[in-house]
């Protein structure tokens, strides 16, 4: 992730930065189709779930990047920015393994959600005022979106059975 | 005007089997049905009158009219679910059947009722007592044509229903006597307005010595009319102030005392001369007493603690098997609820006492024979029969 | 005469001079009492259509009716309406109300040519009355069944924490009747309850003190009676109309009253013997698991007559009951006793045998007619934070599971359990007790991530955990097993909780990193949740099934998109018993249909 991170920071135009975002999407996506087969079937609408969400990401930082009038779209997101939450169970990347359980695909995608995140922020942060900050700032609502979605998944999961 | 029953030398005569020779077709004899609705009965009920002239030589009571049969409709309803219902058992004073039932039940389940609810319900029955004889009155001189003194004794016995109406939520069906006590404390300010009523009840007692008991006609039609030898009232169960008027004095409140009675000061009063005006000053002095009681009541009473004893679950309330007669003064006489239990949810057999029964048919009938036609309605509102309660 | 008796009447002539007394216009200028009982008001959110207004009504001039609300636990959705020909305004109906929804307003007057109008339902129909706020209300304390819950005795704190006897000693005669009696016999919570248990029925058996028709009763819809009536999770008690206004029935402790009171050798006779199916109509059913879903289906299938058999992987059947539940909670000669009646019936329960690699589910399928799997959640969740594959971090429902085999539990000085559900209460408890027996103290920490306002746990399991000395450090958000150098567990550290919904209500909690602590303990015991062990079905049959988010999908019957097999209990439905066994009744009931249907076609 650091890599993309220095690519990024490099870019200069706002085609530049969504083209590696939608790179960033769609390998997800890959990374998840190809886990779908390799999970047990009761857990496999988890990894369905998540390819198709990676998907959903990839067209719609497509579709943007389309856009003309993308610039003014952004700054109406910005105004109200998804809450970020720190993730609980310390996230550390797991080893998924051949045969991962749920607990650990979702520990996975929550990491992988969380760096895309962080890493859009900490662009936000570090660029000037203008159209490209605000997109950084845009990719980072709609990453800290996803992982809030995640999160609610991972509890409504881990934590329930127990009475 | 002492009637020997004994004396026939006229007519009719007797058939053999006892029963009168009436020949209606003589043309000395009419029948005449005073009835069932009679300005001058409290409800409905029927005289069958043979007239000769115009004295009655045989009156024959018909009653049925009001027959709902509250007796059996409790044996299938449960304790509480016949609550609502005793107080239909008698229109115009109701609050004895709430009491009578509500004790019977209590004594019969072993329930202690706390002390304001006693008091309470003391209250609400001399309130009950004295509106009865508002009635009464007002339908005794109303029965001689003298129709004034019903308006003056309705305009009273309306506050004092407005009084009931702030107590108990109700005008004249109250349902405030739970088995177990009774529904709620007394209102804020309730004895300034009752004071205020009795004031005018006093006012309008003052109005009613001088324009009936004071009236000439009034005492004409009444002083001897109506005689009932106090030799007759055992035999035929009078009670109360029909009694009283005969100079023997029975009054339950005195003689069993119950409620909060023990604790209250009264005189049971008494007249000599068993007629209808005895038995309506009887009445009139009852009224004063029971004025004069509701205030003791209101300046005696505990004004804190619960009016509800702990009561059992009312859906399911089963009572062990038990019998008992619980009677009280009511303004007619003693009123009384005989009541079997069996164990269940339900009484086995209610059984009212109350002194229409008595007074309307039995002696009555017996009253009647030899009587003026003009005097009748006179007679028969003088012993303060209630048909409904008769029937139930 | 004197000549004064004529006279005297004349002074009624003075009333020429005064005022007329009568009011002018009653309708307006003469308002019924404050307290006049004048019609209905209900408050139709209030009120939850318990009906007891029409029970008591002695007219019979209330009807509950369906005015379109949908019924939902705790509320019939029916409402009552007035016929003002019948009603006779004793204001019983306001007086026995159970939420206090019903009153009555002081209008008196209304007039309408259509008699029709006088019968209505009060605050769904609206009326000018609606909002008056004098009339009748029920005077404050009155009330005709009693309000408060009758208690039971109960061990102390100090003489229970060292054993694992049983905390509740249950009603005894006089007290179960006078909780009996206060139930008003509504039967909401019948509509509630999973298993749809005839509850004011059994009540009614306790008040009659005819303990054997209130056996005959339970076992007509559960035949874990004993055990519901010690640890139900009774939802019952939720819905009570009586906890509006004072305390639910004590619903379950009057049903194990019942079961109580009848001594164990009757409990066959009362029950009856199952019947014989006719020469050849009699299937094989094998059931996997032994717990309530999959022993009530059995017990319902062998009393039509049917053989059962039961593959149960531990030593002993009762599955969560028996593994999950704490002894002190339920002992496990009383969950044996509901078992015998069940194996009274005629059901075989094999027990030590592994389905998967004892026997596979290929081999019970051609074996038997129809396969139950009701296996239940046994595996225990786990956080994974940092630290948590430590040897010395134990999942909750394995402790439980080898302190009921027996088996040797090293129990540590200290410990902390992480989770606020009724397991983490069960595990903490638990593990007070061995360290009293070993130690002569407790020291146990419980840390959840709910507040106490929100946990999971039943509120008396918090009491009782307070009361046995264990330390309950709620909104703790679980970070890492802190290990020392020597490689032992030395404590938990925890963030403190800010929230823990998101602003759709779904549990996601945020941490305060600022606040951390580390809670001490020698071990950490995990108790946050719980899967189903479904490796069991072999790669084939999991393929072959059809899945509903994690878990196998099932019609409303439990029947699985594989027509021979049906999923029930707490690995389709979540945790709770009751739920287990109206699953086992529902699955029986399907499965005798399909019996049928495929005789049918034969």
């Amino acid at each position: 992730m650091s890599k993309g991170h220095d690519r990024l920071k490099v870019l200069t135009t706002v085609g530049e930065v969504f083209a590696v975002a939608i790179e960033f999407e769609r390998t997800a996506r890959d990374f998840y189709v190809a886990l779908a087969p390799k999970v047990s079937k009761s857990i496999r609408y988890l990894v369905e779930e998540l390819a198709e969400e990676e998907q959903n990401h990839f067209d719609l930082f497509t579709a943007m990047a389309a856009r003309a009038d993308m610039a003014g779209v952004l700054a109406a997101e910005i105004q109200r920015p998804a809450s970020d939450r720190k993730f609980s169970d310390c996230v550390h990347l797991p080893d998924l393994g051949e045969h991962p359980d749920d607990q650990a695909v979702l520990q996975y995608a929550l990491m992988r959600e969380h760096a895309a995140m962080e890493q859009y922020r900490a662009l936000a942060d570090e660029t000037p005022a203008g159209s490209l900050r605000d997109l950084f700032a845009y990719l980072a609502n709609e990453e800290t979106k996803h992982k809030n979605e995640l999160e609610a998944v991972y509890y409504d999961t881990v934590h329930s059975g127990g009475v | 005007m002492v009637q020997d029953l004994s004396d026939r030398s006229q007519y009719p005569a007797r058939n053999r089997d006892g029963t009168l020779d009436v020949d209606l077709t003589s043309g000395k004899y009419l029948k005449l049905w005073q009835g069932p609705n009679h300005p001058g009965i409290t409800g409905n009920m029927s005289v069958e009158l043979t007239v000769c002239g115009d004295e009655v030589v045989e009156g024959k009571t018909h009653v049925g009219y009001l027959h709902r049969g509250f007796e059996k409709l409790m044996e299938r309803r449960t304790f509480i679910q016949c609550f609502p219902i005793v107080c239909r058992i008698c229109v115009p004073e109701p609050d004895f059947n709430e009491y009578c039932y509500a004790a019977a039940v209590e004594e019969l389940a072993g329930v202690e009722i706390p002390e304001q609810a006693k008091w309470i319900r003391t209250l609400i029955l001399e309130m009950g007592r004295f509106n009865s004889l508002m009635m009464y009155l007002g339908g005794q001189s109303g029965s001689l044509g003298l129709g004034v003194i019903g308006q003056w004794t309705t305009y009273v016995r309306d506050l004092m229903l407005d009084r009931f109406e702030e107590l108990t939520g109700a005008r004249i069906y109250h349902m405030f006597i739970l088995p177990g006590g009774v529904r709620d404390t007394l209102p804020e300010g309730f004895d300034a307005r009752m004071e205020e009523t009795l004031r005018e009840a006093e006012r309008t007692m003052k109005d009613v010595w001088n324009v009936m008991f004071q009236n000439a006609v009034f005492r004409k039609r009444t002083i001897g009319v109506g005689y009932i030898n106090p030799a007759l009232f055992d035999d035929y169960g009078v009670t109360g102030p029909t009694a009283r008027g005969g100079g023997v004095a029975k009054d339950v409140r005195r003689d069993q005392p119950y409620l909060a009675y023990p604790d209250l000061e009264f005189e049971v009063n008494v007249a000599r001369d068993s007629d209808i005006y005895s038995r309506a000053d009887v009445r009139r002095r009852d009224a004063l007493q029971s004025i004069d009681l509701i205030r003791q009541i209101l300046a005696k009473m505990p004004r804190t603690g619960p009016v509800m004893a702990k009561m059992p679950n009312m859906l399911h309330w089963k009572i062990p098997r038990g019998e008992t007669y619980i009677r009280g003064e009511c303004s007619r006489g003693e009123y009384g609820f005989y009541v079997v239990t069996d164990g269940s949810g339900y009484p086995r057999r209610v059984n009212v006492r109350g002194p229409s029964y008595t007074h309307a048919m039995a002696l009555l009938e017996r009253l009647i024979v030899n009587c003026n036609i003009a005097d009748v309605a006179a007679l028969l509102v003088s012993l303060h029969t209630y048909p409904p309660e008769i029937e139930r | 005469m004197p000549i004064t008796t004529v006279l005297s009447p004349f002074r009624a002539w003075k009333f020429l001079f005064q005022n007329p007394v009568t009011v002018r216009d009653p309708l307006t200028e003469r308002p019924g009492a404050p307290r006049y009982r004048g019609f209905h008001q209900n408050d139709a959110e209030k009120c939850v259509g318990c009906g007891t207004c029409e029970t008591i009504c002695q007219n019979g001039a209330i009807d509950m009716i369906d005015v379109g609300l949908a019924p939902k636990d705790g509320d019939s959705g029916l409402r009552p309406r007035i016929d003002y020909g019948r009603c006779c305004w004793c204001a019983l109906c306001v007086d026995v109300c159970m939420t206090g929804s019903l009153s009555m307003s002081n209008a008196y007057t209304w007039t309408d040519a259509n008699a029709d109008a006088f019968r209505f339902t009060p605050g769904v129909d609206k009326k000018p009355w609606d909002n008056d706020q004098l009339g009748y209300r029920r005077p404050e304390g009155h009330a005709l069944h009693g309000k408060d819950r009758v208690e039971m005795a109960e061990l102390e704190p100090e003489a229970r924490i060292g054993t694992f006897d049983e905390i509740v000693a249950g009603y005894d005669v006089a007290r179960a009747r006078l909780e009996a009696d206060r139930c008003v016999e509504c039967g909401l919570c019948v509509a509630t309850c999973p298993a749809h248990m005839a509850i004011p029925q059994y009540i009614k058996a306790v008040r009659d003190g005819d303990y054997e028709r209130g056996l005959a009763l339970l076992y007509e819809t559960n035949p874990f009676s004993q055990v519901c009536g010690r640890v139900c999770t009774h939802k019952c008690e939720t819905a009570c109309a009586a906890g509006h206004e004072g305390d639910p029935i004590a619903i379950r402790w009057l049903k194990r009253h019942i079961t109580d009171q009848v001594p164990h050798k009757d409990y066959v006779r009362i029950v009856g013997k199952p019947k014989k199916a006719a020469k050849g109509e009699a299937k094989t059913i094998a059931v996997v698991g032994a717990g309530p879903a999959g022993l009530t289906a059995a017990y319902d299938l062998a009393r039509q007559g049917h053989k059962v058999v039961v593959y149960e992987v531990r030593k002993h059947p009762g599955g969560m009951p028996r593994y999950g539940i704490p002894e002190y909670r339920l002992p496990y000669d009383i969950l044996d006793a509901d078992i015998d009646v069940i194996r009274a019936m005629g059901v075989e329960i094999k027990c030590e045998t592994r389905v998967g690699s004892d026997i596979t589910m290929d081999e019970l399928k051609a074996k038997n007619d129809a396969v139950i799997l009701a296996i239940g959640l046994h595996l225990g969740r786990s956080t994974r934070i940092p630290g948590s594959d430590h040897a010395d971090v134990r999942k909750a429902v394995d402790l439980l599971r080898q302190v009921t085999d027996e088996d040797p539990v090293d129990v540590p000085k200290s410990l902390v359990v992480i989770g606020g559900g009724n397991v983490a209460m069960d595990i903490a408890r638990t593990m007070a007790r061995l360290q009293m027996k070993a130690y002569g103290e407790v020291a146990v920490t419980v840390t959840a991530l709910e507040d106490k306002a929100h946990f999971l746990a039943d509120p008396d399991e918090i009491r009782e955990c307070g009361e046995e000395g264990i330390d309950i450090v709620d909104a703790r958000g679980p970070q890492e097993v802190v290990i020392d150098a020597d490689g032992r567990v030395e404590g938990l550290r925890t963030w403190r909780v800010q929230s823990i919904f998101d602003a759709q209500g779904r549990f996601a909690p945020s941490y305060d990193e600022s606040d951390e602590r580390i809670h001490p303990g020698d071990m950490v015991i995990e108790a946050i949740g719980q899967a189903a062990g479904v490796d069991m079905l072999g790669e084939g049959l999991t393929e072959a099934l059809e899945w509903n988010r994690g878990r196998i999908q099932v019609d409303a019957d439990g029947r699985t998109s594989e027509s021979w097999l049906w999923a029930i209990g707490d690995c389709v439905k979540g945790p709770d018993v009751v739920h287990a066994v109206a699953d086992g009744h529902r699955a029986a009931k399907s499965i005798l249909a399909a019996f049928e249907g495929k005789g049918d076609e034969a």
